[in-house]
């Protein structure tokens, strides 16, 4: 007992004593368990919603950023903002096929790809093998395409099946759609607009939202849907991309044209960012309610916390630890709490829904769309920092208070 | 004087503003502690014992005066200085022992060496030979739960005597203890103040606890003289 213990207050001996009560809070944490249980919960409930959020939104992007070539240019009525609103004409595409900025085949023949697009409601028997037969109505996007069509699909496979035929009923599905609504399978026959459809084949498109269409015939679309030959969308595949501005220009001077001219890509960015928008408009306002929720819950926690813990506190100062390093550690527990209630929201999430397959009702007239909840490591990074912040924001008050507790009070027995 | 550690007050006033009342616990108050003694602190309830005890000790700061611990005025230092010097000076040892529950009772004495630059093997070591001085190196790896209150108190002595302060400050050590357990104890602070050289104020409503000590003072028959006069002569 004769070595002398000099003590400093610079910033690592605080660190340290900080360190030291932080173990000490850490190991009777257990008992206080589920006296924190209503902020573990709230900020599990934060987590959660802010993850699914976030994961649906990146689950769409993902998806429409990759649908979309990079020199395909899409063409349609101007004024119209989807490809359901646009109405074009055959003689129109003879316009825009005869430039010559228009990749063309040996025969001359333009890469050129005129598209339905209609809302179909499709009506199908969901529950083969059942007594009691129950139909199933759904509203999904319908395209008639062309064979040209696939020229700008270069990701296009028929995994199961046969391609359509044409002149007939037959329509082949996206691979989306058949794990969506496993019901509909090569074979099945469905009822679009009252008339029988046979599903001749099922497709893959590298993910893309087109996935999530029924293709078919054009020529069975337009009479089916009574367009006589009128067409909805374009797609030209362009020589050189660089040439657009100039091609744009040269169609919009062009007094037999009135169309809207857009890369195929920025076209699904655009629809892809005014989709997430939506949801992050509905989603974020209910995170930021719960989130305040939660930070109250957090805040009430810990001055129970450092109430029922004035003694201890108090010795602790009597010992001789700062109050730097007093106020660090319940910062450290709000911190522990926040973390335990992140990882509660956080990784049921990420077992039961990762990859999981949701839809979207007719938002932005994309009819349906169906993407992949996509639960990335950053998204859990992002999501745990503000769980963190939460908790964080929660023991702030508390732990000024604990720093300003006054020892002789507490210490009178 | 090689090792000064005078504990001295001067013209000590502590009150406490309750609304329009001010309550004066302490006016004009003086009193000097020298190195090496071992005071007992007696008097009723309410007379501002634990108050003195804490204004030694730096956890409370008073109204007007000052307070000298050998040449160190402490009683216009801030927080911060304020704990660091209490961490390398002071030890307390209060009625009830607040030792931490999750902690064993070497984890407890362990703890204010976290206050140290000593590394973990150091600590440990600092903290064993506390423990075998209290005559608790058995119970080293018990937690207060499993101990006597006799046993909680030898190891909070051992947590106030772990980083060798100077002075151990005791409010009512033996106020919860048994008759035999409070004599062990008295007889434990007796040998550090004896072998030890520490400077021991304990705050006691036992007489036969106070006869432990080299000097009584009584807060209730003893004289505050002004300054200048020779002050805390035996009673
Ligand atoms: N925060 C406070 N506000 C107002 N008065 C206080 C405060 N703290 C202490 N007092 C008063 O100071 C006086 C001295 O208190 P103190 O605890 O020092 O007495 P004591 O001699 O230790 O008593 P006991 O023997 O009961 O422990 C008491 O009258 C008490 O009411
Ligand atoms: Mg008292």
């Amino acid at each position: 007992m004769n070595t002398s213990l000099k003590t400093g207050h610079s910033l690592l001996t605080n660190m340290r004593q900080a360190k030291a009560l932080t173990v000490i809070n850490f190991k009777s944490f257990p008992q206080r368990f589920v006296a924190s249980m209503v902020s573990i919960l709230s900020i599990a409930c934060v987590a959660a919603v802010i993850l699914s959020v976030l994961a649906m939104t990146e689950g769409m992007m993902k998806t429409l950023q990759r649908t979309g070539l990079d020199n395909t240019v899409l063409v349609m009525r101007a004024g119209a903002t989807s490809e359901l609103q646009s109405v074009m004409f055959p003689v129109e595409v003879n316009i825009l096929a005869n430039n010559q900025k228009i990749i063309k085949n040996n025969e001359g023949v333009a890469q050129v790809s005129a598209e339905m697009f209609v809302n179909a409601e499709v009506a199908y028997i969901s529950n083969v093998g059942g007594i009691k037969q129950a139909t199933t109505t759904v509203s999904l996007a319908l395209r008639g395409t062309s064979n040209a069509t696939q020229k700008f699909r270069p990701n296009f496979r028929l995994v199961e099946g046969d391609m359509f035929a044409t002149g007939v009923r037959q329509l082949i599905i996206g691979q989306a759609v058949a794990r969506k609504m496993p019901a509909l399978r090569v074979g099945k026959v469905i009822t679009l607009g009252g008339a029988q459809w046979k599903i001749s084949g099922i497709f893959s498109d590298g993910n893309s939202v087109f996935e999530s269409e029924l293709w078919a015939d054009i020529g069975m679309v337009q009479s089916d849907y009574r367009r006589g030959n009128t067409i909805q969308s374009i797609r030209l595949a362009l020589k050189d991309i660089n040439d657009l501005p100039t091609l744009e220009k040269e169609w919009q001077e062009d007094p037999r044209l009135n169309i809207r001219v857009q890369t195929e890509k920025k076209f699904f960015a655009d629809q892809a960012s005014s989709l997430t928008r939506l949801i992050r408009w509905l989603g974020f306002p209910i995170a930021i309610v719960m989130a305040l929720g939660a930070m109250v819950a957090a805040l009430n926690t810990m001055y129970a916390a450092i109430a029922s813990r004035s003694k201890e506190i108090a010795t602790h100062k009597a010992i001789g630890f700062s109050p730097l390093a007093i106020s660090t550690s319940i910062l450290c527990e709000a911190l522990l709490i926040a973390f335990v209630g992140g990882l509660l929201g956080i990784l049921p999430l990420y077992f039961a829904f990762d990859g999981w397959t949701a839809a979207t009702q007719n938002a932005s007239n994309l009819s349906q769309m169906m993407f992949n909840f996509d639960i990335t490591f950053l998204l859990i990074i992002k999501t745990m920092s503000l769980a963190l912040f939460i908790g964080l924001l929660g023991g702030l008050l508390p732990a000024i208070k604990a720093m300003r507790l006054p020892v002789t009070e507490a210490l009178r027995d | 004087m090689k090792n000064n550690h005078n504990i001295t007050l001067n013209n000590i006033n502590k009150s406490y503003q309750k609304g329009n009342n001010t309550v004066v616990v302490h006016d004009n108050f003086n009193l000097t502690i020298e190195s090496g003694e071992f005071v007992a602190l007696m008097g009723p309830s309410g007379l501002g014992k634990s108050t003195l005890l804490h204004l030694m000790g730096g956890l409370d700061q008073p109204t007007q005066g000052e307070v000298i611990i050998g040449t160190q005025r402490i009683d216009n230092l801030k927080q911060a200085q304020l704990t660091q010097w209490r961490a390398e000076n002071i030890g307390f040892v209060f009625q009830s022992h607040h030792l931490l529950p999750v902690l064993s009772a070497q984890g407890n004495v362990e703890l204010p060496l976290a206050l140290t630059p000593l590394n973990k093997k150091q600590r440990q070591e600092h903290a064993s030979y506390a423990l075998e001085l209290v005559g608790m190196s058995e119970r080293a790896n018990h937690y207060p739960k499993e101990l006597s209150g006799g046993q909680e108190q030898r190891v909070a002595i051992a947590r106030a005597i772990v980083s060798d302060p100077h002075i151990l400050l005791c409010d009512e050590p033996t106020g919860n203890l048994d008759r035999k357990t409070a004599d062990e104890i008295l007889a434990l602070l007796t040998q550090l103040n004896r072998d030890f050289g520490k400077t021991i104020v304990m705050v006691t409503h036992d007489k036969k606890a106070a006869d432990y000590a080299s000097r009584v003072i009584n807060l209730e028959t003893y004289i505050f003289e002004p300054k200048n006069i020779e002050v805390g002569e035996r009673l």
